[in-house]
């Protein structure tokens, strides 16, 4: 046990640890530290308001109990997500671990020393968030000096069951998974949960009417489906004895539940030794392991085909950006946030907003088809934003630019291989915003063809001169790939020109009373593109010429 | 057969190679030695394309490498001293991606690309991304795809750093096949046990400037007999 835990001490110090901190990291900590102050206050009343309006609509049923019972399930659903990614990241991804699995350890006093850092900054959220609910609600109800005691005791062992379960999933699934093999795909699944999380939360934000009343609203939502939230706190019986014991302290009852709470959670947390003892280094020890895709000569020889080299050369583009974690995230999810952001905005919205299909739709009856496609245009080129795969197209190359010199390879081709990559991004958003023009707002085929075109053009615009943009001023020398879209001065650049060009065509066509109609627009509009198509290559060609050779030197 | 005349490349601040003139024939493993610094790898970035040439010419097998940049690469296999390339690209793609680059047919890629990553012990990794390859993996297909198609002239810059001894000996075995067969190799390296065993001629270069040219057995003529080529390296290169 001592060695144990001298182990967890070890751990905890190496992740803690202020030595090698630069002062800017310590002041950074600070500052963090004082901005936590107003946040939790913050927390503090806004939970003060739903406990306050929870209680009020419970209380006089006897249904309070429902309240903790619902904050339970809330922590331990919270806890879960927080672990997954720490756990995760502790047990399997940190450097260190190899280093320790040769000390003469028990897998599971290793497991439990790497288990120290993430289930300790569990305590973070739960000081930040249980602890004020507890106290808001031994408020509200008058509760006596044995609720904060047992309130004391089930804050402590609240985060534990929560993380030892997650831990011992993840540790079965991960004799399954060749983790070193998958660390991108475990990211690029990380980044996707978040971006569905963000998704997530915005739903429901527009599902709620009000949301003044929120706990009130949620007090009559628990008592008409009674049935439902016992069913509910059947699956987390942590939750159901925290809070039984927790609204009956003084009885027999409350005592025996919180008896029954620690039994349950130390019998989980032997649990968790046994399945850390037998599952972790299985997990672990595999890290290092060959891939199950072994190819031999004839699976070679499937997998050999020529191709034109500009296709391959977008191929690789667009593999690229779809493996690397950081791409993905900031191109192709980021690309991703604004139609998918649309389609809630204007699919689940009740109708307050004047983006929501029911407001749009008898706006478009009697207006002038010139100002739809305008307005559409106009919709679009906000949407394709800053077009972050054309304004990284030369930077993602990093350090390895220098391998387009020595290959027999035309400039043109690779650059344009670039652009080509831009442009396909963009097409997803095209293709989102075509199909909620057509099937939600029901706005003509005719129309939307029309804008379809003008679209691609656009998009294909943005995307040559994002690429100019980033031969004129790349950044070829970064460690990690987060450099290319932190501070760096070309995305306002681009949509400084993207508003300049695009922003002055759509006025001037809206103000001018000479061009009316569908097809009068179309054309102009056609033209006008045509000829910023026209100006951006002439502007790509000399970049190429004047850059693409010397900008690795 | 390359040939490099009078070149000549400044840095703000710095010459880093100084009317450099080489002559390295057809059928010749040629060893570019010098210390770090001395100009070894912007030489060979000139000649592969890589960097511009501020004055002089260089010629491979006739074309030349400023007027007829793409011909002139067509007839190269680069290995560059950074191995870390398309890390995301899994290996049969990245070979795959070469292959097409350097126009070789299905039929001659599909022989090539079997017989060299089996050479080299990798075809069982073709399928994982190169992300996940050791250094000494990532060296080894890098050369696999170099030699796909077959260069007529061969660049190494420090081609054996890295790789285990059964690599190595692969590697060198190969680039005497490839001067066997009246093609041209051009490596530069630190490791003269190496020069001494594969190669048929050498230069040294140290501050930009040419110190030796000639064959080994001149190079050990020329600085007394008896001591070894370290000894006689580094006696060139303390005079500065």
């Amino acid at each position: 046990m001592n060695k144990t835990w001298r182990l967890i001490r070890l751990m905890l110090k190496m992740q803690f640890s202020m030595a090698g901190k630069s002062s800017g990291e310590k002041i950074g900590y600070l500052f963090l530290l004082i901005f936590a102050i107003p946040f939790s206050l913050f927390i503090f009343y806004a939970m003060d308001g739903i406990i306050g309006g929870l209680y009020e609509v419970l209380a006089p049923l006897n249904n309070e109990s429902f309240i903790l019972g619902i904050l339970f399930i809330s922590m331990f659903c919270l806890f879960i997500f927080i672990s997954l990614g720490s756990i995760i990241s502790s047990f399997y991804f940190a450097d260190d671990i190899e280093a320790f699995i040769s000390l003469p350890y028990q897998p599971y006093q290793i497991m439990l020393g790497k288990s120290a850092a993430p289930f300790l900054t569990l305590y973070v959220t739960n000081a930040a968030i249980l602890a004020p609910a507890l106290l808001i609600y031994g408020g509200y109800s008058d509760a006596g000096v044995l609720y904060y005691m047992y309130a004391i005791l089930i804050w402590l062992v609240t985060p534990l069951l929560p993380f030892v379960l997650t831990a011992i999933v993840i540790m079965y699934l991960m004799r399954f998974l060749n983790l070193s093999k998958n660390k991108d795909r475990i990211k690029i699944v990380a980044g996707l949960l978040t971006f569905a999380f963000i998704i997530g939360l915005n739903i429901i934000l527009r599902l709620d009417s009000g949301s003044n009343q929120l706990g009130e609203d949620l007090g009559q939502l628990f008592m008409e489906q009674n049935a439902l939230l016992e069913l509910v706190t059947a699956f987390f019986p942590s939750a159901y004895l925290s809070s039984i014991s927790l609204t009956q302290p003084g009885t027999l009852l409350g005592f025996f539940y919180l008896v029954l709470l620690f039994l349950m959670t130390f019998g989980i947390f032997f649990i968790y030794l046994t399945a850390g003892q037998k599952l972790y280094f299985k997990g672990v020890l595999g890290l290092s392991a060959g891939s199950k895709n072994h190819l031999n000569e004839k699976k070679v020889t499937k997998h050999i085909k020529q191709k034109n080299v500009l296709y391959m050369s977008w191929m690789k583009e667009m593999k690229i950006m779809l493996r690397t974690p950081t791409f993905f995230t900031q191109i192709i999810v980021q690309s991703l946030v604004f139609p998918v952001l649309f389609i809630v905005i204007v699919v689940f919205d009740t109708g307050n907003s004047s983006l929501s299909a029911a407001s749009i739709e008898p706006m478009l009856e009697g207006t002038d088809e010139k100002y739809i496609v305008l307005a559409m245009l106009g919709f679009t080129v906000f949407a394709l934003g800053i077009n972050p795969a054309s304004i990284s197209s030369v930077s993602r190359d990093g350090k390895s630019w220098f391998n387009h010199l020595y290959m027999p390879l035309q400039p043109k081709t690779v650059i344009s291989s670039k652009v080509l990559a831009a442009f396909t991004i963009n097409l997803v958003t095209l293709l989102v915003i075509s199909v909620i023009a057509l099937a939600f707002i029901n706005i003509p085929a005719v129309i939307v063809s029309v804008w379809l075109v003008l679209s691609l053009i656009t998009n294909w615009v943005t995307s040559v001169v994002g690429t100019s943009l980033d031969l004129y001023m790349p950044n070829l020398k970064w460690t990690d790939e987060r450099e290319i879209f932190k501070g760096r001065m070309i995305g306002i650049l681009a949509l400084v020109i993207e508003v300049v060009l695009f922003g002055s065509m759509i006025l001037i066509l809206w103000k001018s009373a000479f061009i009316t109609g569908l097809w009068a627009t179309t054309i102009v509009l056609a033209v006008l593109l045509a000829v910023f198509t026209f100006v951006s290559h002439l502007i790509l060609k000399k970049m190429i010429h004047n850059h693409f050779y010397s900008i690795a030197s | 057969m390359i040939d490099i005349e009078n070149i000549t490349k400044q840095f703000p601040g710095k010459v880093a190679v100084r009317d450099l003139t080489l002559q390295v024939n057809d059928g010749k493993i040629f060893g570019f030695l010098g210390p770090n610094g001395a100009g070894k790898s912007t030489t060979i970035k000139m000649m592969t394309g890589i960097l511009p040439i501020d004055q002089g010419r260089i010629t491979i097998n006739g074309s030349d490498m400023a007027k007829q940049p793409l011909e002139t690469k067509q007839k190269i296999g680069y290995v560059p001293d950074r191995s870390d390339v398309f890390l995301r690209l899994k290996g049969i793609e990245y070979l795959n991606y070469i292959a097409d680059v350097y126009h070789v047919p299905t039929e001659i890629r599909k022989e090539k690309i079997n017989d060299l990553t089996r050479s080299f012990g990798i075809q069982d990794a073709l399928n994982d991304h190169i992300l996940t390859y050791s250094h000494g993996m990532r060296q080894k297909i890098v050369v696999c795809g170099v030699l796909l198609h077959d260069p007529e002239v061969w660049i190494l810059d420090e081609p054996l750093t890295g790789l285990d001894p059964k690599s190595s000996f692969t590697l060198k075995e190969m680039m005497r096949e490839h001067a066997k067969k009246g093609k041209t190799v051009f490596f530069s390296t630190h490791v003269l046990e190496v020069v001494e065993q594969l190669c048929d001629e050498v230069a040294i270069i140290n501050n930009g400037q040419l110190e030796f040219l000639g064959d080994m057995a001149e190079m050990k003529r020329q600085f007394k007999d008896d001591e070894n080529l370290e000894k006689v390296f580094l006696e060139l290169t303390q005079h500065e």
